[in-house]
């Protein structure tokens, strides 16, 4: 059995942790091989839920799948698809399958996916969200009943250390460590100076508060430009987009498992924060050769 | 008031397939400041509908500052014209989904006629400014947080409607993450709590919304107002 993500969170240890990306369809294989090779590589293994707002297979699906293969699978549960009731009821299924890291997130907005003409839901918001689980492991749902059987989740969330201005997204944050966090993610970081200003203000804030800085892989030039103009809170420095555009686009993805691997080597070896979690956006298998090129051995 | 606009004339013509007496009926309120149901667009209305073979027994414009879905007004308008309504094959409409609704009430149970009635116009919301520029600013959510966000409504302003702050998709220069053209709601926020000095205002978790006060469809009950 794998060890608690919550033990693993205190262990002192630099935690790693990915994300897999589910399929659109029934088509699981691809997910499966994914877990399979990365399940001895991480600490925890998220699951996207309906990422950037397009429909794919859910991250509960997902995280069942995680935990049948003995590693720790983080949900992800975003605002925008399901109300007060249908979140708990989730989270009930996933607690009693054994699924017991949740990561709170507001969702990307419906307009950025597959299914613009849908109803958004956001019927409660982030920090409500944690503010719920809270309550849930003390024994009630949000109404003020008793739970019968309960849960005990380890709650994460994210943020955005590149906003501008950053001060209404530290206040946001500020509220996500008093309603009861464990661990935060970051939003995909480049400028580590905008790392440490987040560390130093969630440090001040809650020391206990474990910081996993986010990385995204850049495939290519274009996708670093991409990321940049379409992808909500991802901000790539101009520098490291003309970086990736002076080398041969067939070195494009070498490149960024570079840069990635850079990150993570100076933010580990600088101490920077607790860890960094992995964005691979559908390229799950380079997160091997990230964590090589951040001298980072594999189990 | 209620934003509107016209409805393509193709749906509007759709719906009065195989109808050939209509009368029309317009809206001194909204409908008037939107351009969707004054009395220019009931003159238009009326032209295009003759033009399409159409038999218009009347073509009803309200006076500006006379609101169709204000129930005593319209009912005293209409009244005058018992006969075309009974004559006619279908009312068209050009007012909001509550003129339409209230003219449909006062047919059925002041004339005791069922009548098909049909919308001009689409309603875009709940909007203030203007002369020209309009901007949704309430969702009717029955419990105004105006007092608790400096006056600047989340559940409106941001397309996610969030209580405690801005989402991480928020873009450079604070813009919006759905429109960029907008600054996110929570910077305007943020911004003018600093401004007064409130800005300890913002820490404060606001709790899961009631969402039981906008469960529809919501009645009110009042002392009418005189009218003379």
């Amino acid at each position: 059995m794998a060890e608690p993500f919550r033990k693993i969170l205190k262990s002192g240890k630099f935690i790693v942790t990915a994300e897999i990306g589910p399929v659109k369809g029934t088509n699981v294989q691809k997910m499966i091989d994914n877990i399979e090779l990365l399940k001895t590589k991480v600490d925890a293994l998220n699951v996207t839920d309906n990422q950037s707002a397009v429909m794919k297979y859910p991250s509960l699906g997902g995280c069942l799948f995680i935990k049948e293969r003995e590693v720790e699978p983080i949900l992800q549960v975003t605002c925008r698809d399901r109300n007060r009731l249908s979140i708990q009821a989730d989270l009930l299924f996933a607690f009693s399958r054994g699924v017991e890291n949740v990561l709170c997130i507001t969702g990307d907005a419906l307009k950025m996916g597959d299914h613009p003409e849908a109803k958004p839901v956001y019927d409660i918001d982030s920090v409500q969200l944690i503010q719920l689980i809270r309550n849930m492991n003390s024994g009630k749902d949000l109404a003020g009943n008793k739970l019968d059987g309960g849960v005990d989740f380890c709650i994460g969330t994210t943020a955005t250390p590149s906003a501008e201005p950053i001060e209404p997204q530290l206040i946001k944050y500020g509220k996500k460590v008093k309603a009861g966090i464990d661990f935060v993610q970051t939003q995909a970081v480049y400028d580590l100076n905008e790392l440490k200003r987040f560390v130093n203000y969630s440090r001040k804030i809650n020391k206990d508060v474990k910081i996993l800085a986010g990385v995204v892989l850049l495939a290519s030039a274009g996708m670093a430009k991409w990321l940049d103009g379409n992808v909500p809170g991802i901000i790539v420095p101009r520098s490291l987009i003309d970086e990736m555009a002076e080398v041969p686009e067939e070195e494009g993805l070498s490149k960024g498992i570079e840069v990635a691997g850079g990150l993570i080597k100076r933010i580990k070896d600088e101490e920077i924060c607790d860890g960094v979690h992995i964005m691979a956006i559908g390229k799950e298998e380079k997160v091997i050769d990230i964590l090589k090129a951040a001298g980072i051995p594999g189990d | 008031m209620i934003g509107q606009v016209k409805k393509p004339i193709e749906e509007i013509l759709g719906y009065l397939e195989g109808k050939r007496k209509i009368v029309i009926y317009g809206c001194g309120g909204c409908a008037t400041i939107f351009r969707t149901g004054g009395e220019p667009e009931v003159n238009e209305m009326k032209k295009i509908l003759v033009e399409n073979g159409k038999d218009v027994l009347a073509a009803i414009p309200v006076p500006f500052g006379e609101f169709t879905c204000y129930a005593p007004w319209s009912s005293k308008r209409i009244s005058g014209y018992r006969k075309q309504i009974n004559d006619c094959d279908a009312v068209l409409m050009l007012s909001c989904g509550d003129g339409l609704q209230v003219m449909r009430e006062i047919i059925e149970k002041e004339f005791g006629l069922i009548k098909s009635i049909y919308p001009a116009t689409n309603p875009v919301g709940h909007m203030g400014g203007g002369p020209s520029l309009f901007k949704e600013k309430c969702i009717q959510c029955g419990d105004c947080e105006l007092g608790k966000v400096s006056g600047i409504c989340p559940l409106t302003q941001c397309p996610k409607g969030l209580l405690n702050g801005p989402c991480g998709g928020v873009r450079r220069d604070g813009k919006c993450e759905v429109n960029p053209d907008m600054d996110c709601a929570w910077v305007q926020i943020y911004r003018r709590l600093k401004e007064l000095g409130e800005l300890e205002k913002m820490n404060e978790i606001l709790p899961p919304k009631d969402w039981g006060k906008a469960r529809r469809p919501r009645e009110l009950e009042v002392e009418p107002i005189s009218l003379e």
